[in-house]
């Protein structure tokens, strides 16, 4: 799960790009991938300019993987202006109910 | 993880598949209009088996096999293999089909009859061999792989032991009566074409549609040996002694396999992340409620065959309708519309999710008119099966008329969905 680090020089900048992501949704859950956990991790390179966002999908043969995938890529493109995104696909550790913030599982009225 | 690709050519077979079963299906439902009075008479009339070739093949065949194509390699986790093979595959089918339900229809069992069968049989043929070079490209053998490569195999079997039975007609293969492989004919495509490809394919989709947290593939282990060691009991013993009180035995071994089934759907509906349960999914629901009805009729059907009464035909007619109209129409009544919106969705917004708010893919179709059709089909269902059974023509009609109903609206909403202008709501 992608967490705030004080000691992190790109801490705030992480967080902001949180906050970006949240305008992501998933097409069948209608929640964002923020609150549905699916992102793992976010990696700043800021000299080159590279933002590398290690996440997974609810399922490993979800059809829409590849459309979570590319909005991940165009919503950070088209808010950062110069940097490049790389989407780190993973299949470990496995996305489970557990990932769920808990405003997601208000939306998801669980 | 999934790397799946909608690319332009496997768009164009998917919702080639879905418009031509949908303009069957309204032919279909034409031609049952046409042939009211034959649905209080023997399944044995040339008009009923027109009918039921355009039910089995023109719609929910074709349908699966589109959906397959955009599905299998989703449910494979690996690209179609060929998509050339796809278009050989339609190309091969459409000209059979029409051939073959036509030749039934006014009932000249000749040289048409028989092309449409050969026709068909080259079709699933390479549509088989398409799934198997598609699931070879994969390393890790899953429960579904089984199902769906099963369900392939009858396919073939189905239509083989069919074209047989056409050129029997004419040519006199089999010593024994025409009837008595006509069951074994059915159930190799009940079962074992269309219960094991779905229970196959829904065993993936309905957990991911329902983000269910329920995991384990045993039940559908169980499921899966349980319904074909009993298809392959009752092909071989109904081969060679027919109906007996064997088949009792065949049919719990069955049943118990279906119950497997059941018991998974029920724990990823108790397991779901995602409460609400929207139109598409009822759909589907209702069509495991028309499974277990048909399923429940099948001891009726042997009970009075053991004892020479004609009521066994009035039952094996429902459970045909239960099975072909009922289970297997509600089912695509309602996958279409969590489908194909998908499909369209991905072409028209996958490049423009995350730069612009778009419409969500539930947002393609209309949702009035799925209404309207469930409604219109409910109708049908508390009908038309009834009517058949009773012997009441009215009934009948009036099931028709909301089957007819029920086609245009589907077919509406097919065209709405497909005829989708992209927009946009405005920037992220």
């Amino acid at each position: 799960m992608a967490s705030f680090d004080i000691t992190d020089p790109n801490s705030f900048f992480k967080e902001q790009i949180i906050e970006t992501l949240r305008l992501v949704m998933d097409p069948e859950l209608h929640i964002n991938i923020i609150d549905l956990g699916l992102v793992y991790g976010i990696e700043i390179d800021s000299p080159k300019k590279q933002i590398q966002v290690q996440m997974t999908l609810s399922s490993s043969y979800c059809p829409m993987g590849e459309s979570i995938v590319s909005a991940v890529k165009n919503c950070i493109e088209g808010h950062y202006e110069g940097y490049t995104t790389n989407i780190d696909l993973v299949l470990e550790p496995v996305w489970s109910y557990n990932n769920i913030s808990d405003e997601g599982k208000r939306l998801l009225r669980i | 993880m999934s790397g799946i690709k909608q690319n332009p050519g496997l768009y164009k077979i998917v919702v080639t598949h879905y418009v031509t079963a949908a303009f069957c299906f309204s032919a279909l439902s034409v031609m049952m209009l046409c042939s009211v009075k034959a649905f209080t008479g023997h399944y044995f009339h040339p008009q009923i088996l027109a009918i039921t070739h355009m039910a089995a093949l023109g719609w929910g065949t074709m349908i699966i096999l589109g959906a397959s194509y955009q599905l299998i390699p989703v449910v494979l986790e690996t690209e179609l293999y060929s998509e050339r093979l796809a278009w050989i595959s339609f190309a091969l089918f459409m000209p059979g089909l029409i051939a073959l339900v036509y030749s039934f229809w006014v009932f000249v069992p000749g040289i048409h009859m028989q092309c449409g069968a050969i026709l068909l049989l080259l079709a699933v043929v390479l549509f088989t061999v398409n799934v198997y070079l598609t699931a070879k490209k994969k390393k890790q053998q899953t429960i579904q792989e089984d199902f769906i490569f099963s369900a392939c195999i009858c396919l073939c079997l189905t239509i083989a032991l069919g074209a047989a039975l056409v050129f029997n007609f004419t040519l006199s293969i089999f010593p024994q009566d025409h009837l008595h492989f006509l069951k074994l004919h059915a159930h190799m495509g009940l079962i074992g074409w269309f219960l094991l490809m779905l229970i196959g394919v829904s065993s993936k989709l309905v957990p991911m549609f329902l983000v269910s947290s329920y995991q384990s593939t045993k039940l559908l282990t169980y499921s899966y040996y349980l319904i074909v060691g009993a298809l392959l009991y009752f092909l071989v013993d109904s081969y060679l002694f027919g109906l007996s009180l064997r088949t009792y035995l065949i049919f719990a071994i069955g049943t118990a396999g279906l119950t497997c089934y059941f018991i998974f759907i029920l724990k990823c509906l108790r397991s779901r992340l995602r409460k609400h349960i929207d139109l598409p999914m009822m759909n589907s629901f209702l069509s495991f409620i028309l499974l277990k009805i048909a399923t429940l009729t099948v001891p009726f059907i042997i009970y009075f065959y053991l004892r020479n009464n004609p009521v066994t035909i009035r039952f094996s007619m429902i459970y045909g309708e239960f099975m072909l109209m009922g289970w297997i129409t509600a089912l695509i009544l309602g996958q279409t519309f969590k489908t194909l919106p998908f499909i369209v969705w991905v072409k028209h917004y996958e490049h423009l999710t995350g730069k612009f708010k778009t419409p969500m893919p539930a947002d393609l179709f209309s949702n009035n008119l799925l209404k309207a059709q469930t409604v219109s089909y409910l109708i049908f269902c508390v009908t038309f099966m009834p009517g058949c059974y009773l012997l009441f023509m009215p009934l009948i009609y009036v099931g028709v008329a909301a089957l007819m109903i029920t086609a245009m609206l589907y077919l509406s909403n097919i065209f709405i969905v497909l005829f989708h202008k992209t927009k946009t709501y405005g920037k992220l």
